[in-house]
């Protein structure tokens, strides 16, 4: 049998890794609920993949322009636009086309966005729909977890490399959002993959041209990509600031100049919706995130929903992404990261990260514009401290809208997981000469034993959060339990339901008027194809309406839903609800019965 | 300071020793947290003991509050919208205080510990403290009052249980209006010795979409006092106006308010006549 080369080890380990990630997502994602997002982009996507069916249908009768047209291209692409651009949307629908099994000629028919003309031939490699829908966003955090493993081991050896990949999985908040047809953990791919090309270009030519390659797909995913350049130049500049003390400019490098030219060239072309007025069309998709509302979101004890007017609201406001971070990522990653910071700081120019990785010296004499990194040091600790901070130093902005919580800067979490590599790396290190006097086996067994360790309450801690991962908080903050008490979010747009969907298929009759609260009615249609609800639940609408209306009610526990419960208590006329789902004592969704019902 | 060969070998085994306890105090702490947390059983147990005790007039309160809707999945049905949108918890002589995890209740801080039981993972505290007695309830009575100028269109006076800072009160709501008081006149009210009310305004979306502030002043009998600015910050905020000098008379109480910018502002106020 031939022998691998470490480069082939390396491939086999990232893939193993890749392969984990998503083993583990496909494992876990059934019991993760749809919230209203999600659903409106499954929805999207299969819409999207209507456009695709009707010109095939074009095509086969001699008049593809059709779908081309004004109307053929507004009628599937409307939808979720001008919030979204498509690429996580077409890939959900044609995966949902390609893998789901199909039952849709039978009682669900009704429900699907589009026309059902018939079964579909599939290759059905899942039994619920969401899941078909579900399976390129696992497949990109798969994707993230072979990247960062891939970067890392350009500085770090394989134990804290594969350490840094598990780490950056082994998040709670992160792998909630991992497992769910999202753009949030999809984003944060793709803004690694646009840094890994950009620090590769740095000395590679090749890689400069894919730099902007996977800048323009970035931009297809999610409006976050805007940001990427201005990380990127920050590092680049500092990189270079030997030229700016020479009192020249620093040369544009190939990976800009392809960012700017290919970037806007396949946001435009990636999605049709634009094709119609390309002008008028992109200007609304900027402004409707440049003045984007706030919504809700609890910190601290506090309703946030405006920009904070007072400084000490500010203040209050600009801490957040930085809280979160703290009271959200496992304690034992922080530590390793704040000892790889550290480590990364004291780094002398042109040192490898850490010995045996990859060298840092200057490689040539004079800058090039192709090669702008090969004559100075690449200054790694710069690009870990941008890549870390920029996305929550945006995010503390304090007019920067709060909802979302972590979601919104995840990009930042692999590089917080690399930092941890390097701090694992380092103690390793360190710990050699102690371990002098032991056998080969015990120093070769070592450094693995303490990636496994360090793994360990990452890998249990986010086992433990799930399905509920947006209300679970760290060691530090003290669980479900302790987020709460501190007023931290615990939820939001609806995913908390699932589990209790066997509650409510067992009300009969009354759950044929039930009122869902946050749940769109998108998630609703998705639980019944996925048969985990009975048709035969109705949805009364939205408001003080809908609960009137209803015999049963849903509501999810956020602060600013408060008045909904004091409609319950007049409409229904008691305070005492049928059910709670809670989380270890932690109250996330009630249940009420019109006139107290039964428990 | 420079370290010598020994001293960072100690310094690194220490720093992995360090890292090595954390990770293993964080595996443990997540594996054994779920079940630090109370069962069915023991809210049953709990319940069926304040059950056992409880009497009208009596205020259960669940520690911390975040646990209130499971405390009512138990105890509901003693716990109308007067005890569980409260203005305050001053009238409640005795408070029954379901808590988990060492927390406490600010409700059940002060008073005698009369019952001290422990429930698995709940503690069921009963505490009795001294209480005024109510000689007008304002929201009870709200139907009293007379509004100037009358109710118009969709502005009304109503009693309502309405949210003011997230939390939920059962209060008296009306709309300022432009240009003008609305006064809010209760024509006999028997007084004690401490007239307390308080004031807020209603609905996180309201308070989202304006910014106009509310000044409101009370009138006991002849005697003005002013209440704080009501903002879309402030709160549910209870003032105390002494009344000993009016005690057992019975008089008008008024409330006026005013707006310069009364646009989606649902003014709410609780009060009650104490002796």
């Amino acid at each position: 049998m031939r022998r691998l080369t470490p480069r082939g080890i390396d491939r086999l380990i990232a893939a193993l890794l890749a392969l984990f990630a998503v083993g583990w997502l496909l494992a876990v994602e059934g019991g993760q609920g749809i919230g209203r997002d999600e659903a409106q982009y499954m929805r999207a996507g299969e819409r999207y993949w209507g456009w695709f069916e009707e010109l095939a249908d074009n095509l086969a009768h001699g008049h593809p322009a059709r779908s081309f047209s004004a109307a053929g291209i507004d009628r599937y692409w409307f939808d979720n636009a001008p919030d979204h651009p498509v690429v996580m949307k077409v890939l959900y629908g044609l995966s949902w086309r390609a893998f789901h099994r199909c039952h849709c000629t039978g009682p669900t028919r009704g429900l699907h966005p589009i026309p059902v003309r018939g079964r579909h031939i599939t290759l059905p490699l899942f039994a619920r729909e969401s899941t078909a829908f579900r399976f390129p966003a696992i497949l990109m955090s798969g994707l993230l977890v072979a990247m960062v493993f891939g970067f890392s081991r350009r500085w770090l050896a394989r134990a804290p490399a594969a350490a840094a990949a598990v780490l950056t999985l082994a998040q709670p908040h992160l792998f909630f959002h991992a497992q769910i047809a999202c753009f949030d953990v999809p984003i944060a791919v793709m803004a690694f993959a646009v840094a890994f090309a950009y620090w590769k270009s740095l000395r590679d030519p090749r890689w400069g041209v894919a730099t902007g390659l996977l800048f323009g797909l970035s931009l297809g995913v999610k409006h976050n990509a805007w940001l990427i350049p201005f990380f990127l130049v920050a590092h680049y500049l500092w990189m270079r600031r030997g030229d700016w003390r020479a009192r020249r400019l620093p040369r544009v490098p190939l990976a800009f100049v392809s960012m700017l030219v290919l970037g806007p060239i396949l946001f435009f072309l990636h999605w049709p919706w634009l094709w119609v007025a390309p002008a008028t069309r992109a200007r609304s998709y900027v402004l409707r995130h440049l003045e984007h509302e706030h919504y809700n979101f609890e910190y601290l004890g506090r309703n946030f929903n405006n920009p904070p007017t007072t400084p000490a609201r500010k203040w209050l406001r600009a801490t957040a992404p930085f809280v979160e971070t703290g009271l959200t990522v496992p304690v034992t990653t922080l530590v390793l990261a704040a000892v790889g910071a550290g480590v990364l700081a004291r780094r002398r120019r042109g040192d490898p990260v850490q010995p045996g990785g990859e060298s840092e010296a200057p490689v040539a004499e004079r800058p090039s514009w192709l090669r702008p990194g090969a004559d100075v040091d690449r200054a790694p600790g710069a690009f870990v401290l941008l890549q870390t901070l920029g996305p929550l130093a945006t995010l503390a902005v304090p007019s920067t809208p709060v909802f979302g919580g972590v979601k919104h800067f995840l990009a930042a979490m692999p590089y917080i997981a690399l930092s941890a590599g390097v701090g694992l790396s380092a103690l390793g290190r360190a710990l050699g000469p102690a371990l002098s006097a032991a056998g080969p086996r015990v120093r070769r067994a070592a450094p693995l034993a303490l990636a496994g360790l360090v793994c360990l309450p990452a890998v249990v801690e986010t086992q433990r959060s799930h399905p509920d991962g947006l209300g679970h908080y760290n060691l530090l903050a003290g669980g479900f339990a302790g987020g709460a008490s501190l007023g931290m979010n615990r939820q939001f747009w609806g995913y908390a339901v699932l589990p209790m969907l066997p509650e409510l298929n067992a009300r009969v009759p009354e759950n044929r008027a039930l009122f869902w609260h946050d749940v769109l009615s998108d998630a609703i249609s998705m639980y019944k194809r996925d048969g985990r609800l009975s048709l035969g639940i109705g949805d009364t609408g939205f408001g003080e309406d809908g609960i009137r209306r209803s015999q049963l009610g849903i509501l999810f526990y956020e602060k600013h839903w408060a008045k909904y419960e004091a409609w319950f208590w007049e409409s229904y006329g008691t305070t005492r609800p049928v059910f709670v789902r809670e989380r270890e004592g932690v109250p996330m969704v009630t249940l009420y019965a019109r006139g107290g019902g039964t428990r | 300071m420079k370290l010598s060969a020994a001293q960072r070998s100690r310094l690194a085994v220490g720093g992995v020793a360090a890292v090595a306890l954390l990770a293993i105090v964080e595996t443990l702490a997540a594996a054994i947290a779920p079940s630090r947390a109370p069962t069915e059983g023991d809210w049953n147990a709990a319940a069926a003991a304040v059950r056992e005790g409880f009497r009208p007039g009596d205020l259960i309160v669940a520690a911390p509050a975040w646990a209130d809707p499971i405390l009512r999945v138990h105890l509901g049905d003693l716990i109308p919208p007067e005890m569980a949108a409260r203005m305050d918890d001053q009238r409640f002589p005795r408070v029954w205080e379901i808590s988990q995890r060492g927390a406490r209740s600010p409700e059940g801080e002060r008073g005698e510990v009369r019952a001290d039981r422990r429930f698995g993972h709940l503690r069921l505290r009963l505490v009795e403290r001294p209480a005024p007695a109510v000689t007008y309830d304002f929201v009870a009575r709200w139907n009293e009052a007379q509004l100037d100028p009358p109710a118009a269109g969709a502005r009304t006076l109503q009693r309502k249980i309405v949210e003011v800072d997230q939390r939920l009160r059962l209060a008296v709501m009306t709309e300022p209006v432009g240009g003008r008081a609305v006064v809010i006149t209760f024509p006999a009210v028997p007084l004690g010795r401490e007239l307390a009310i308080a004031t807020g305004l209603h609905d996180t979306w309201m308070r989202k979409a304006a910014q106009g502030t509310v000044q409101a002043r009370l009138l006991v009998g002849a005697r003005a006092v002013a209440l704080p600015e009501t903002t879309n910050d402030s709160g549910w905020t209870e003032t105390r106006v002494d009344t000993s000098a009016e005690d057992g008379r019975t008089l008008p109480v008024k409330l006026e308010i005013r707006s310069a910018a009364p646009f989606d502002r649902f003014f709410a106020f609780a009060a009650e006549a104490r002796r």
